[in-house]
């Protein structure tokens, strides 16, 4: 887990090596955008299996449909976050990843429904509750809703009964708020 | 400059960002930020704090996966148009059950409906089988009671021929009295078994009604011993036993009261024959 051993290039770098297809570029996606991306699709998906899973396929989507994203349409990780959200959210909803959850072996209840309710210790999530904490609570719920559990706009606004406006502007204040907190 | 304003304002950027525009609108997003580089720009800041938050909330994944994906990746690396993940075979495989399953079911319909076809067809024919077993059990039941009829006969004709050749046996003629000339009866005695036997069809008697019956008598030493009653009826046949006797010099057959008398009333005498 050093960090040495990992590969960074810059974003330019990296595309461009994409593009010509050199293995060495493979490694340095993976080293720079696994965690992030695991930490995207581990809040929609909790087994940490299944999630694997799904970063798995989304680094053989992203290496095979490369050749479809340009720098023209914006930052790479932008368009691999949302290859990762669409991955995890077509797992959870597919036939499959409910007919699991259906069949769980009974001793593995508890821990199942600790998971399933986010009660679960996890230390790594400690900056980002912080983080979430200093928006405010109409902000938060939205962010937590679109981007925790891989809502759409249209159905987080279902889901709190609000007009689609109120959900939009939320969610740009929201990001707002996180731009101020990075800069 | 004031419409870009508000559609920076009107939040389509972010969702653009999140990925959760429609195509149109995403053809629309992506025709303004190559028009306009103010939301070039902005679509920047919220792509970089988009990914900033991600670096902020990011897991690792555990080390082996590290080795799976970049396994997975470069194994394939000459391979890159068919490359098969194993949920998509295990789906194919799912998929390619359905058809044999459907046809199984047909088949299981169609020998569904030939078992009742062959079930109805046997009934049929075990209710055919049924009444034809019916109707020769009734023929044989009938034959039956006729061969006993037949064999009866013939075991009677037997003991009537058997008495006839009896050489003990004496047949005796018994001849109508003045009362009823016309009668005649035939009675065959044998003093050495003491047996009395009257042919009952050969009688010739005045039907008697119901309150009276014909009684046959024995004079020995001119006192009469009763041997018996009998009705004298147009279908009766064969021979019948009458009391035993060892000697007789005289029989006489009077019409008593039914059931018989103590002593002959010689009035209603009909037939008489000497030994």
């Amino acid at each position: 887990m050093s960090k040495k051993r990992k590969i960074s290039l810059s974003e330019e770098e990296l595309v461009l090596s994409l593009q010509h297809r050199e293995k060495i570029a493979v490694e340095a996606l993976y080293d720079m955008y696994s965690a992030s991306l695991f930490g995207v699709i581990s809040r929609i998906i909790n087994d940490t299996a299944i999630a694997e899973d799904v970063l798995q396929e989304t680094f053989v989507k992203i290496w095979h449909s490369f050749s479809s994203y340009s720098t023209e349409k914006g930052r790479l990780f932008t368009w691999m976050v949302n290859i990762a959200r669409n991955l995890a959210i077509d797992k959870i909803r597919s036939k499959d990843f409910k007919n699991q959850n259906k069949n769980q072996e009974i001793e593995n209840n508890v821990t199942f429904i600790d998971e399933q309710r986010n009660t679960v210790y996890k230390p790594e999530l400690m900056g980002v509750k912080d983080l979430v904490q200093t928006l405010k609570p109409e902000q938060k719920l939205i962010v937590e809703l679109v981007y925790f559990k891989g809502y759409t706009h249209v159905e987080a606004a279902e889901e709190l009964g609000m007009p689609l406006g109120t959900i939009k502007t939320r969610l740009r204040m929201a990001i707002m708020e996180l731009r101020k907190h990075f800069n | 400059m004031e419409d870009l304003k508000a559609y920076i304002e009107s939040g389509i950027l972010e969702l653009y960002v999140l990925g959760d525009v429609t195509p149109a609108e995403r053809l629309q997003v992506e025709e303004m930020a190559s028009k306009h580089p103010a939301i070039k720009a902005e679509l920047d800041e919220i792509e970089r704090s988009i990914e900033l938050y991600a670096e902020e909330n990011a897991i690792e994944p555990s080390e082996q996966l590290r080795n799976r994906v970049l396994g997975s990746l470069l194994t394939n690396f000459g391979d890159d148009n068919n490359f098969p993940t194993p949920t998509h075979v295990q789906h194919e495989n799912v998929v390619a059950m359905q058809p044999n399953a459907d046809k199984g079911t047909n088949f299981y319909k169609y020998a569904f409906a030939a078992c009742l076809a062959l079930l109805l067809a046997s009934a049929i024919a075990l209710y055919n089988l049924y009444t034809r077993l019916n109707d020769t059990n009734t023929q044989l039941s009938a034959m039956q009671a006729q061969n006993q009829h037949f064999s009866n006969t013939v075991s009677a004709k037997d003991s009537e021929l058997n008495l006839l050749r009896d050489t003990s046996y004496k047949l005796i003629h018994l001849r109508g009295t003045a009362k009823s000339p016309e009668s005649i009866m035939t009675v065959a005695f044998s003093p050495s078994k003491q047996k009395v036997v009257i042919d009952m069809e050969g009688l010739k008697l005045p039907a008697n009604d119901q309150n009276h019956q014909y009684q046959l008598w024995a004079l020995v030493g001119g006192k009469p011993v009763d041997l018996g009653v009998f009705d004298a009826t147009s279908d009766s046949s064969g021979f019948k036993n009458m009391k035993a006797i060892a000697a007789a010099d005289a029989f006489a057959v009077t019409l008593e009261p039914r059931g018989g008398s103590a002593s002959p009333t010689l009035s209603e005498m009909v037939v008489l024959g000497k030994y």
